[in-house]
């Protein structure tokens, strides 16, 4: 996930969390385009755990549509300069 | 004013009553039989998701099939329909001018996995359906603990009803979450009618904050000189519609100052303005470019329009420098062009989707020569 977006292009910093038995990543935070959808958050977590079924929420509470883009959920859901993504290979919060 | 009063009972029926009709062809490429099916003719509920059609559809065009796995999909005038988008609102977005019955393909194969995201089942729409409503709660709240709560019986009645349009069943697990009405003054009332504080993790504030209300903005540039709608171009790729995801925040002592208008205004801040803007009014680079890092003015980015908040710890993504402001044409929601001076409680109280957002679609007019791309 890193910058291949314009330099003047301001970023989201993510910061990925497993939650349950999901495999904790060696490297937790990314900075990502505001511009980019969450799906390419969920898509970098598939390569990352080599999982297809992944579940991704934002601060533990729901999962967002992989349509949103990544600016809205930081402005709406993030804290502390980042939003957090947590990722769960079964259903965390059913 | 007693609870009762705020919504309307009416409003609410309309809303819930509302259907699309639709006339749904199977795209010619999967007809295998002579003479071609003859296109199926289906009420799409406006609060309801395409995919909830298929159940309907699939006997009706399946002895025309070639074999093979389906997934489906629809498509209008080529642009593949995003199916976590409530009927209503793609209609109102993407028919400029209402088409009745509005002509949609749709397709079992050939799934365009890049620009859509699957939909396999009906599971898929609930999932999408309840993370909007815990997203809901969560922007009202601050948490989604009183989604997240409801037992698995409720859950499945609250998704059954919306299935089966049947507010009454809806009503009475929805009212349990407690996520509205809100009041004249646009805060939340609990039962006992007392106005609750809504904190966000967000909430950076403090005390001068008193709601968030959820809303979903969809906004559209016609590009041409237009009186009505009927020449406009069709929309062939979602990049060329803005969909914007930011509530509306309700401050101390204004909720009852607020219009659609000025909540509007404070979403959308480069497109609303006080007054209709003249055409022949030129705007500075600096008055049209809401920025407050100056490398933004080089980034290029088609004909959108993003929100810029300088007040908030926001980031800003793109900007786009205008000569002229672009007009608002008109609002949708729920298929109702409303009057911006509507007082905005009302909106949220009876023009809400079920999953408690307000679906807005804003049409803007900007002829070619008005809008520069930088």
């Amino acid at each position: 996930m890193a910058a291949e977006s314009p330099t003047s292009e301001r970023k989201v910093v993510v910061h990925l969390r497993a939650t349950g038995d999901a495999p904790i990543l060696k490297q937790a935070k990314f900075k990502i385009a505001g511009s980019d959808k969450f799906l390419k958050v969920i898509e970098f977590l598939r390569r990352q755990l080599h999982r297809d079924t992944l579940f991704v929420y934002v601060n533990s509470a729901f999962s967002p549509s992989p349509d949103e883009l990544v600016i809205d959920l930081y402005n709406n859901f993030g804290f502390d300069g980042k939003l957090v993504v947590n990722y769960a290979c079964s259903m965390a919060w059913g | 004013m007693a609870t009762t009063e705020l919504c309307s009972e009416e409003a609410l029926r309309f809303i819930w009553g509302g259907a699309i009709p639709l006339q749904i062809h199977l795209h010619e490429s999967e007809v295998t039989t002579l003479p071609p099916p003859p296109p199926a003719l289906i009420l799409g509920p406006r609060i309801g998701y395409l995919p909830l059609l298929v159940p309907l559809l699939k006997p009706y065009f399946s002895s025309t099939l070639p074999p093979g796995v389906d997934t489906v999909w629809f498509d209008y005038k080529g642009l593949p329909l995003k199916w976590n988008i409530p009927t209503g609102v793609l209609f109102d977005l993407l028919c400029a001018e209402p088409e009745r019955p509005w002509n949609l393909t749709v397709h079992f194969r050939g799934h365009p996995g890049e620009t859509l995201i699957p939909c396999e089942s009906e599971d898929n729409v609930k999932w999408s359906f309840i993370n909007a409503l815990k997203e809901a709660a969560y922007v009202i709240n601050g948490n989604c603990k009183n989604v997240m709560n409801l037992s698995q019986a409720d859950q499945f009645e609250l998704w059954q009803s919306l299935m089966k349009g049947n507010v009454e069943a809806y009503q009475r697990i929805a009212s349990r979450l407690k996520l509205g009405p809100i009041g004249e003054d646009c805060t939340l009332k609990t039962g006992a009618g007392q106005p609750r504080q809504a904190l966000g993790e967000a909430d950076t504030a403090g005390s001068s904050r008193v709601g968030r209300i959820p809303v979903r903005l969809y906004v559209r540039n016609i590009i041409q000189d237009l009186d009505d709608f009927d020449e406009a171009t069709a929309v062939d790729s979602w990049d060329s519609i803005s969909y914007i995801n930011r509530p509306v925040e309700i401050h101390k002592h204004e909720g009852h100052l607020l219009t659609l208008r000025t909540a509007l205004k404070a979403l959308l801040p480069e497109i609303f303005d006080d007054e209709t803007m003249p055409d022949n009014q030129i705007f500075s680079k600096e008055e049209g470019c809401q920025v407050t890092n100056p490398s933004f003015e080089d980034y290029e980015t088609p004909n959108s329009l993003r929100n810029v908040e300088t007040e908030e710890a926001s980031i800003i993504s793109d900007s786009v420098v205008l000569s002229k402001k672009p007009k608002v044409k008109l609002i949708r929601i729920q298929g109702i062009e409303l009057d911006l001076s509507i007082p905005f409680f009302w909106v949220v109280n009876n023009l809400m989707n079920p999953d408690y957002f307000i679906h807005i679609c804003v049409f803007t007019e900007a002829s070619p020569s008005q809008v520069l791309v930088r």
